[in-house]
């Protein structure tokens, strides 16, 4: 943050258009500032705002005697240059404040990945239901080989909604072939719509301001949720910095999701955390611009997703701002398999951690968007999802899941427990099932007539949600229901103690937190 | 602190002026609605599901697992309608979000837009993809096949930012 190439932050406004923007006159602005400058700021007050000290907005931030709003009216009428200077007068426990305050939801959660190396589309199944159960209202799955993409978005679906009915899920891949898969309802939502803070990276990200802009309207006008992704580090692992700072390049990002009229950005280093994670302050900034993009009102999936250190120590260090504080997802994801199963590169958490994080959430009393559940109630349900997929494969006409595979994929730790599966008839079928037009509709057609009516009744709950599309909304999640909680119906209104979220008076939730089943009464102790 | 607890307290003023003026303007410009939508109407589902149709004109209530099974109810009707980003388009700006309602406005203009068309129109606007006319013609398709204006200023803008920023095609 504040590297020295960085531009003062300035504006000039003349008849309604901006002229310079962080000392740059309009003549000279690339596609990103004109965008931004066009689209991403809030002109009225510009100029007003710009004039504010730094130092008095950064402290507006964390005090909890202003209120979001008000910091809104200021934050969405700067510069991104200004507003990483805001950023920067903050320390970590700052930070950790005005996330708090700025979180859009009220409620805290968080996202998982469901993925396997050899793309086994029954463990995906198994894992999608046994992560719902623990509580991630959103998954996110992709592939180890590209062509699997219809099979495994299919998997996670069903997967998701027989764990929990009101989970939603998407399928990281190619930008196109995403919003395909989202347009036949194999997916709800989409996350992985990159956008890069210099206009070379963000070329070679073969898209521009304009594109990415046009594709968040696509995603929109068939119902489906979607956020953009940023993350420090981005353009300097692609090579184009322009020599400046991480956070003032995302800080850029941050106002192009913003311009675009996109509910939310999944930022925070993301894949890149190698980058920021190696330089001093580095972790610090990825809260701030965590904190960056909740300032601007948009819906935040924190990152605390790429793994970048081995150490258990500094694994914990990465999450906790975003713990603390709670987010929209404070992780994004966390990976519900064993690491090695991620095909996202290893995620910070993954599911061996599962019984630390329940104990981090109960000892600090911290909704940290998941709670336990019993050994017995994971495998029913990791076994119903395994017989309803078995089940639509069987109905779509895809290559048969067997009762072995059922079976394994019911007790499966990682996919090395799964029987092999025939990969080359596989993507056959899966281009098959795209050539004969299947949608979401024939998935809950299969699900019914082999007699799984609830999770038939969950899909097409998913696909009735996008024809209403409260869900598009700010940092919407759905509970079991389908009640969407969002920032509009679940604003985050904390003013400081006995205000916004209180885990003690989320009780449910909290009996959950604390009923970790491997806890000892010490009453039933025998020597 | 006063001074700027002066200028919050103007700009929430002045926020308040300016949401009422543009609600005095969409409104005129609303023929199907007589009043606007505002947070507390959130959500549709559970408060509004009279106002929320299919494209083909079905209700909330009748997307019902007998109907997907009998084919009363097809694919191509779980889809959003124009008029229901229109309605999530005023919750949002009410909300404070004015960005996510031209975003929905511009969704609105897309929902008629065959997926395989969309996909294309998407691709084409990617850098080095096209020629300046080639987007301009996309620009007059969105006009004048797909009554989709706001669309077709999108692409026509992009073609001259594309033209002066040498993101046309044989630009790279």
């Amino acid at each position: 943050m504040m590297g020295p190439n960085d531009p003062k932050p300035s504006i000039k406004i003349e008849n309604g258009k901006v002229t310079e923007m962080d000392q740059k006159p309009a003549k000279d602005f690339d596609l990103i500032d004109l965008y931004i400058a066009k689209y991403g700021i809030k002109l009225e007050n510009a100029e007003k705002v710009m004039a504010m000290d730094s130092t008095k907005i950064a402290n507006m931030l964390c005090d909890p005697n202003v209120g979001r709003d008000d910091i809104i009216a200021l934050t969405t009428a700067m510069t991104p240059a200004k507003a990483e200077e805001v950023i920067s007068k903050l320390n970590f426990a700052e930070m950790i404040m005005a996330t708090q305050k700025m979180r859009p939801r009220r409620t805290p959660a968080t996202q998982c990945h469901v993925t396997n190396i050899r793309d086994n589309p029954v463990q995906i199944a198994a894992d999608a239901a046994d992560a719902a159960l623990r509580g991630f209202p959103e998954q996110e799955t992709t592939t180890a080989v590209a062509r699997y993409a219809p099979l495994n978005a299919i998997s996670l679906l069903v997967g998701a909604q027989t764990g929990r009915p009101g989970v939603i899920s998407q399928c990281s891949v190619e930008e196109a072939a995403e919003l395909n898969l989202g347009m036949r309802g194999f997916t709800g939502y989409a996350e992985t719509i990159s956008v890069y803070g210099t206009d070379k990276v963000f070329t070679d990200g073969d898209d521009t301001p304009w594109s990415k802009g046009f594709l968040a309207s696509c995603y929109a006008s068939r119902g489906l949720k979607m956020r953009f992704t940023s993350g420090s580090g981005s353009e300097v692992m692609m090579g184009y910095t322009e020599g400046k700072s991480m956070l003032y390049l995302e800080s850029r990002c941050i106002f192009i999701t913003k311009a675009s009229g996109v509910q939310g950005l999944q930022n925070g280093g993301v894949s890149c955390i190698g980058i920021p994670g190696s330089v001093p302050g580095g972790i610090r900034s990825v809260l701030g611009e965590n904190l960056l993009c909740m300032m601007l009102d948009l819906e935040c999936a924190s990152a605390n997703d790429q793994a970048f250190s081995h150490s258990d120590m500094r694994r914990t260090e990465r999450l906790l701002g975003q713990f603390i504080a709670g987010t929209d997802y404070i992780s994004s994801g966390y990976s519900s398999t064993p690491n090695y199963d991620n095909t996202f590169a290893g995620s910070n958490t993954d599911g061996l951690d599962y019984d630390d994080y329940y104990v981090m959430e109960r000892d600090l009393a911290i909704n940290g968007g998941i709670h336990p559940v019993t050994e017995d109630a994971i495998i029913k349900v990791r076994n119903k999802a395994a017989k309803a997929l078995q089940a639509v494969f069987e109905d779509l006409g895809l290559p048969k899941i067997t009762d072995e595979e059922v079976e394994a994929a019911t007790y499966a730790n990682t996919s090395k427990d799964m029987p092999d599966r025939n990969m080359v008839e596989d993507m056959k079928a899966a281009q098959d099932l795209m050539d004969r037009g299947i949608t979401a509709v024939d998935v809950v057609k299969a699900l019914y007539n082999h007699g799984f009516k609830d999770v038939a009744q969950a899909v097409l709950d998913l696909q009735k949600q996008k024809v209403c599309g409260d869900f598009l909304q700010t940092s919407a999640i759905f509970d079991e229901n389908w009640n969407v909680i969002s920032a509009v119906n679940d604003a985050n209104d904390y003013r400081g103690p006995g205000t916004g979220y209180r885990l003690e008076e989320d009780t449910d939730e909290w009996e959950r937190i604390k009923n970790i089943p491997f806890a000892i009464d010490p009453q039933h102790m025998q020597l | 602190m006063s001074e700027i607890d002066d200028l919050v307290a103007k700009i929430v003023q002045q926020i308040g002026d300016n949401g009422s003026a543009s609600t005095t303007a969409s409104q005129s410009a609303t023929t199907t609605n007589e009043k606007e939508l505002k947070r507390n109407d959130y959500p549709l589902y559970s408060k509004h599901p009279e106002l929320v149709r299919s494209p083909s004109g079905k209700a909330l209530k009748d997307i019902t697992l007998d109907n997907v099974i009998n084919n009363n109810i097809k694919s191509n009707d779980l889809r959003i309608t124009p008029d229901t980003l229109r309605l999530q388009g005023e919750v949002a700006s009410d909300a404070g979000r004015d960005a996510i309602q031209r975003n929905f406005k511009r969704a609105a203009e897309l929902t008629s837009i065959p997926d395989a068309r969309l996909l294309e129109m998407y691709n084409a606007l990617r850098p080095y993809r096209s020629t300046k006319a080639e987007l301009l013609a996309i620009s007059s398709e969105l006009k004048d096949k797909y009554n989709a204006p706001v669309n077709a200023g999108w692409f026509a803008e992009a073609a001259d930012y594309y033209e002066s920023r040498k993101k046309l095609k044989g630009d790279n």
